[in-house]
């Protein structure tokens, strides 16, 4: 692909097409309000920061001290202009050719590719140390797939976003994300991590979708309470020995942008509170996650997820905030979310369909829906993503056959805080699951209110006899009722792991401004990175699909950048 | 916050620092007792954290490592079960004490929302 197209070549895609028209930029309302072409086209390239002048603020004015909504009836006050950071708070300048926002399972690998590509690279990190999580990263094993499995694929995972995604950066991954993981795998591994190729054996949501060969490496950084966090940590000591500057303590707040509308660099504030400024000669890539953190942004996004707890910590979407104010486009309302828990029980027991009871201790769904789509009954306050699986003593011989894997009551002890037995592989202070010789008993222990809970089994246990779920529509052979002691449950928590929707970029991974054109210096990787989902949830359908689109944008986009 | 509402907090803040003698003995506080006395105990002044010009507002977690030092306190918690607040997977030893102690109220567990069962009592 040529690394500048012709606006006649540049052909726009539906997705694409979609975002310019619906998604959030600083010049959306202006546009659609007719102001024509030429006041857009000062718009979209006016500065921020530092260079701002007297044209280009009074562009800015026009959007106000704040952003606005697409049809411009709403002030989003949670994207602030940034304010003008006049030469002499700088404390000081260090100039690269690349500066990458954000030292996580995006940042760290576009940093350490772009300095195997040549480039002086610094990582302008918020948090203490590098930062990530999870443990699986997936790609595909080009060497062993035919084209036309991996094509079905794309197929699948495009219907996966409800087709609401950019097929052009599905098959980026696709098609780069077996290089991609082997890299991270082998470079994390020379950083000293604990790390394995697990292959296609985790991979059984691939089942069916095509008759060809589709094979993956799947990278695994585990088992817990290790994860990609500690793996991407052993990834940033191989990129410090290839010669990238981490800055710890360092939140990017501001691009700093040419009157060409170029990104030149980024200005950070120390913990000092003084204000440091790193040049980019190449080019700034915002990898800095999502915006989960930050109450405002989430509740207009995604107001779904207003009553879940958060998994994660420091993302304040404010890179976000300095790629509207470069002129970057947000993909509209409605972002994609990713709620889970693998940890209160055996993930691999998550989707089996026993029953299931909510917060108040009452039946509410056919329980045959997955795990990673059960939040979207439970988003009230009160439930607030609780849910309980509730089976009986006979369990292993009931469920057999059922889809995953049953774990012993011996193996589940693990998963129990009340037995005192070391924990082993899980995280300790998740783990949430009970046993109890009363159904009372239980109810108690996975906080629901008892009088409910023992109604909703009574009927629940009613229409197992039936072998009919007049309530739900379960299929018999899932109708296992919870009559012998002793019982269990298993307390899973649905919170907020990740928002997968951001900016508008193409498949270079450029930002895109509201023209649809690449803007000069801004490359986009990891969560704050949009059109590579679409739906409601983050489909499971290939296990560490978000991990491994992380790392393979990381890398590509790395080395993109430093060869420019 | 309100004039008001700061004036008053000022006005309780000079009560206590009277009483701030009581508690000079010991190097940790006492049940119940806010920071800023046990701080006062220890001869640390508002204008320790506050600034000479005495600007009250929000401190920064750096002016708390003016006099402590993040490896030490660590250390000084390193048995604390069931884990380190003062170093984890998430901060290093790096987390704002502002998450958890505060001077002028009581303090908190930031950790308990996600993890169940950290149940450390901050003073
Ligand atoms: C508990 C949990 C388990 C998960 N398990 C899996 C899994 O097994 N497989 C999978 O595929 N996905 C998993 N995910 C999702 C996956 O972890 C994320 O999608 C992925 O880490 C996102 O990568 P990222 O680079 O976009 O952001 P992150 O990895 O979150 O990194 C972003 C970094 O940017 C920094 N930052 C933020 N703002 C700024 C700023 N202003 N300036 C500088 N730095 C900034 C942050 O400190 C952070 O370190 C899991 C998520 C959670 C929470
Ligand atoms: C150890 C550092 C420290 C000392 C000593 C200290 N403060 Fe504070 N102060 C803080 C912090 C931190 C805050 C933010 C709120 C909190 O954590 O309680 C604060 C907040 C305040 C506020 C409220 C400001 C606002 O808008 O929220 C006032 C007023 C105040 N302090 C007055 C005082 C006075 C008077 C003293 C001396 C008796 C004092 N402080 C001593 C750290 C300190
Ligand atoms: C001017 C010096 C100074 C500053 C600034 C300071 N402290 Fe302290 N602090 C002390 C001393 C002295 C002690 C008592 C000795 C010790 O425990 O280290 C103490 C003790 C403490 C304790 C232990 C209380 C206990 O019960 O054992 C905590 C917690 C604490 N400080 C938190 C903070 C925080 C948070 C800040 C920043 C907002 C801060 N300190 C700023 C001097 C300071
Ligand atoms: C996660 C919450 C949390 C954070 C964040 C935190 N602390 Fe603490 N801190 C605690 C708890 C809990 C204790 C009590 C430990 C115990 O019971 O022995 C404590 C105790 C202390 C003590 C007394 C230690 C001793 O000698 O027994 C000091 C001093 C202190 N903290 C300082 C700090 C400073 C400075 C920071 C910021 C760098 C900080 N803390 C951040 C929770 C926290
Ligand atoms: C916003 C939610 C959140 C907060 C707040 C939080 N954590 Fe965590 N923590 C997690 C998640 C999610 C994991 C598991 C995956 C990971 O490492 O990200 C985790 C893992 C851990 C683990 C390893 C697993 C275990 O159960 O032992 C420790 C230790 C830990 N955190 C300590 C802390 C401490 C100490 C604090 C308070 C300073 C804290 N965390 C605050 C979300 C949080």
């Amino acid at each position: 692909m040529s690394k500048e197209k012709s606006p006649e070549e540049n052909a726009v895609d539906q997705y694409t097409a979609n975002v310019l028209q619906n998604g959030i930029s600083r010049r959306s309302f202006m546009s659609r309000a007719a102001v024509g072409a030429a006041a857009a086209g000062l718009g979209a390239m006016s500065l921020t920061g530092l260079t701002g002048s007297k044209a280009e603020a009074a562009s800015v004015a026009e959007c106000g001290e704040f952003a606005k909504s697409s049809d411009g009836g709403a002030t989003l006050d949670f994207m602030p202009k940034p304010e003008l950071i006049a030469e002499k708070e700088i404390a000081s300048t260090k100039t690269f050719d690349v500066v990458v926002v954000g030292a996580g399972a995006s940042g760290v690998p576009a940093a350490l590719s772009a300095a195997e590509n040549g480039a002086k690279v610094a990582v302008l990190q918020k948090q203490a140390i590098v930062v990530s999580q999870g443990n699986t990263g997936s790609g595909i094993d080009l060497a062993k797939s035919d084209k036309a499995g991996i094509e079905a694929l794309v197929n699948r995972l495009n219907a996966d976003s409800a087709h609401r995604c950019n097929p052009a950066l599905v098959r980026s991954w696709a098609y780069n994300s077996g290089e991609a993981i082997s890299w991270v795998i082998d470079r994390a591994k020379k950083g000293g991590a604990t790390v394995v190729d697990q292959g296609t054996g985790p991979q059984h949501g691939i089942r069916g979708i095509t008759e060809y060969p589709l094979n993956f490496v799947t990278s695994y950084f585990g088992p817990k309470p290790y994860t990609a966090g500690d793996g991407m940590r052993a990834l940033a000591k191989t990129a410090e020995k290839a010669g990238v500057k981490f800055f710890f303590n360092m939140p990017a707040q501001q691009l700093v942008q040419e009157k060409s509308g170029r990104v030149v660099g980024v200005i950070s504030k120390g913990r000092d509170g003084k204000y440091y400024r790193f040049m980019a000669k190449k080019g700034v890539i915002l990898a800095a996650g999502d915006y989960q953190n930050n109450e405002a942004m989430s509740n207009y996004f995604i107001p779904d997820a207003k009553n879940f707890v958060r998994k994660q910590m420091d993302r304040t979407g404010d890179g976000f905030t300095m790629a509207f104010w470069a002129g970057g486009v947000i993909e509209p309302l409605g972002h994609t979310k990713m709620l889970h828990d693998f940890d209160a029980g055996p993930a691999a027991m998550c989707d089996m369909p026993f029953l299931a009871v909510n917060r108040k201790g009452e039946r509410f769904v056919n329980e045959t829906v997955a795990m990673s789509l059960m939040n979207n009954y439970l988003r009230d306050a009160e439930n607030a993503g609780h849910y309980s699986q509730v089976f009986d003593a006979d369990y292993m011989t009931g469920a057999k056959g059922w889809p995953g894997k049953l774990y012993s009551p011996e193996e589940l002890k693990n998963y129990m805080p009340e037995d005192p037995s070391p924990k082993k592989g899980v995280f300790p202070s998740q783990t949430n699951t009970y046993k109890a010789d009363t159904l009372e008993e239980l109810a108690v222990k996975l906080e629901c209110d008892p009088k409910t809970f023992v109604a909703s089994v009574k009927r629940y246990n009613e229409l197992c006899k039936a072998g009919k779920d007049d309530d739900f529509g379960k299929p018999a052979n899932r109708l296992l009722p919870v009559e012998k002691a002793p019982f269990y449950g298993i307390h899973r928590r649905m919170r907020v792991s990740a928002i997968t929707s951001g900016m508008l970029v193409n498949a270079n991974h450029q930002a895109l401004n509201a023209d649809g054109q690449p803007i000069n210096g801004l490359f986009i990787v990891g969560n704050m990175g949009g059109g590579f989902y679409g739906g409601v949830d983050y489909p499971l359908t290939v296990f560490g699909l978000s991990l491994g689109r992380c790392y393979t944008f990381g890398y590509l986009t790395g080395k993109h950048v430093a060869k420019l | 916050m309100n004039t008001n509402i700061k004036n008053k907090l000022v006005f309780a803040l000079a009560l206590t620092l009277l009483l701030g003698g009581l508690f000079a003995g010991g190097a940790v506080a006492a049940d119940g007792v806010q920071l800023d006395q046990f701080h006062a105990s220890q001869g640390v002044a508002c204008a320790d954290c506050h600034g000479a010009d005495n600007q009250r507002e929000a401190v920064p977690m750096i002016k708390c490592l003016e006099c402590h030092d993040t490896k030490a306190v660590a250390a000084a918690t390193a048995d604390l079960q069931p884990t380190n607040p003062h170093d984890n997977r998430h901060f290093s030893t790096e987390t704002d004490c502002n998450y958890c102690h505060h001077q002028h109220q009581k303090s908190e567990n930031f950790c308990t929302p996600c993890h169940l069962r950290f149940e450390f009592v901050v003073p």
